[in-house]
């Protein structure tokens, strides 16, 4: 039986970038489109399908696997492809070849408080960033009180979001993702937010979620947080693959070079 | 092998093989692979996420009657000034004819549809902008966004029927037999908006001239729509073309099940409906195509 709980090959993503024209900046317009059309089918005719110079490669060939119950702290510089392979990994972006097999439920926290609206009431956003995070209402009412006890906000669940100092706010949404229970976590430098105190809470939680068997991967500035974490760590730099290994070690050689 | 390309047989071999190939091996909860061309529309996983439906019904609901000051006095008053400035405009001053019935009440039947049916198609068409933040932060399906502003106008829709049977009662009309045909109606207004709704909340992550398009677009339709005039004021030879518009079935339709007399018959009846299936399917695959560069563009 297979103990694989994520396997990527040879994972690629591009972006093309849109260069200014006409000296019109902004989105593009179903008028402007319509205008250039005969143009643009001028150009790929020519050039044959071939990618255009205006290609930006985010990820470039990356491979690696995780096996079930292990946590990995991917590292890098800012702009380096983390987040997209996340978001790849979590299906909100498609790749652009490669490809990743997944085994698992999966819960992504790419982001504190998604889905949350501040003219809702503490106890409305719960449901509102429990369902969007994938759990069900009866999940949802069945953790309730747990979640309330976590973010520390019983006497404010009826109070409107945009009231809550931020430290409320990013308790109550960590809470919420926290009671997520998936078989694989996904967590993007959610830490970065917070007092001390949260972020030791945020780190406890995950230490807890890790020692019952679940696959973390775990994107994070804070070296200090992944030798904590996690015993492995990958680093990307424009989009590749450099190093993957005992996290200490990938960890010296990344400071080495900054 | 064939004698395809080499590139488009790796994909082909990507897509069947898991990456891994061990004996025994269990399959994977999902594949993520680049996808190219049409994609399937998926309902069962709609239905799955079936949860989220609803609290999205729900939190706009809510929000959109904390917002408002009037909150349901403004759901009603809506059709009813547009009926009283129609009935003044198209029904005093133009005489148009009413099949029969009184004016103020032929012009409001068909405004508590058309009144759904415009501002369902307004809240989803930019439903998947406002809700950026979800989209490029959260897998889920998208489709459920417009789909729960469609579903969403309905609550208002029953308020502005309420105002209706008001109507119907202050012009002595009685209710018959023919309004247990009204859900069937109903359900093609919710098909036909929602159809629409796909096409431009896609087109509107592109383009956002969209939104603008959309406002024009709703305008002329309501005066192309059986809504201030009946289907018998169309000279009989131009009928079907006219019933290409699938609003036509639902607008006509729900009239005749509350005054009667209508020049609707089942074969204007199936080209309309017809129509209205189309507009759906082709909403939905266009979305579901459209789909996976959303987060990417938003």
């Amino acid at each position: 039986m297979s103990d694989v709980a994520i396997a990527v090959k040879n994972l690629s993503k591009s972006f093309k970038i849109a260069h200014q024209r006409d000296g019109l900046p902004g989105y593009r317009t179903l008028r402007d489109d319509l205008m250039g059309l005969p143009q643009r089918m001028l150009a790929r005719w020519k050039r044959n399908g071939q990618p255009t110079s205006e290609t930006f490669w985010a990820l470039k060939n990356v491979s690696f696997e995780v096996k079930k119950g292990e946590v990995v702290g991917i590292i890098g510089r800012n702009g380096t492809g983390k987040s997209t392979l996340l978001k790849i990994l979590s299906r909100i972006t498609e790749p652009t070849s490669g490809g990743a097999d997944i085994y698992g439920r999966v819960g992504a926290l790419l982001e504190v408080g998604t889905g949350f609206h501040p003219e809702l009431t503490g106890r409305e956003n719960i449901f509102m960033n429990g369902a969007i995070l994938g759990m069900k209402r009866v999940e949802i009412q069945r953790k309730f009180a747990e979640i309330v006890s976590f973010a520390g906000i019983d006497k404010f669940l009826d109070t409107p979001v945009k009231r809550y100092s931020s430290g409320m706010y990013v308790r109550l949404a960590f809470a919420v993702a926290a009671h997520l229970d998936p078989e694989i976590l996904f967590v993007d430098e959610v830490l970065a937010v917070g007092d001390a105190e949260f972020q030791k809470k945020c780190l406890g939680k995950m230490h807890d979620v890790s020692q019952a068997g679940r696959t973390v991967i775990f994107i994070s500035h804070s070296m200090e947080s992944i030798s904590r974490l996690c015993p492995r760590a990958i680093w990307l730099n424009e989009g590749k693959l450099i190093v993957d290994g005992p996290a200490d070690d990938v960890i010296a050689q990344y400071s080495a070079t900054t | 092998m064939s004698t395809e390309s080499p590139i488009v047989a790796t994909v082909a071999d990507l897509s069947a093989t898991p990456i891994r190939t061990q004996a025994r091996q269990q399959k994977p909860t999902f594949r993520i692979r680049p996808t190219k061309g049409w994609a399937p529309l998926n309902v069962l996983e709609l239905w799955k996420y079936r949860d989220l439906l609803w609290i999205l019904v729900e939190r706009d609901t809510k929000l959109l009657y904390k917002q408002t000051a009037l909150g349901v006095a403004w759901v009603v008053m809506q059709p009813l000034v547009a009926a009283v400035i129609f009935a003044v405009v198209f029904g005093r001053v133009a005489r148009l004819p009413s099949d029969g019935a009184p004016y103020l009440l032929f012009v409001f039947c068909g405004l508590t549809v058309w009144t759904y049916f415009s501002q369902a198609l307004q809240h989803a068409g930019n439903s998947l902008v406002r809700n950026a933040n979800l989209v490029s932060k959260v897998y889920f399906p998208k489709l459920l966004l417009p789909l729960a502003q469609t579903l969403r106008g309905l609550v208002d829709f029953t308020v502005t029927l309420v105002v209706l049977l008001v109507l119907m009662a202050i012009y002595r009309v009685p209710p018959t037999f023919r309004l247990a045909v009204l859900p069937v109606f109903l359900f093609f207004m919710t098909l036909t908006a929602t159809g629409v709704a796909l096409w431009f909340s896609a087109l509107s992550v592109k383009y956002r001239d969209c939104t603008n398009a959309l406002q024009y677009f709703i305008q002329i339709w309501l005066y192309a729509s059986p809504v201030v005039y009946p289907i018998s004021m169309i000279p009989e030879r131009w009928r079907p073309l006219f019933a290409l518009n699938p609003a036509v079935g639902f607008i006509e339709g729900f009239r005749w099940a509350v005054l009667g007399h209508s020049v609707l018959n089942p074969s204007l009846l199936c080209i309309t409906i017809v129509m209205s299936l189309v507009v759906l399917f082709s909403g939905a695959f266009f979305f579901r195509r459209a789909e996976r560069g959303f987060a990417d563009i938003i």
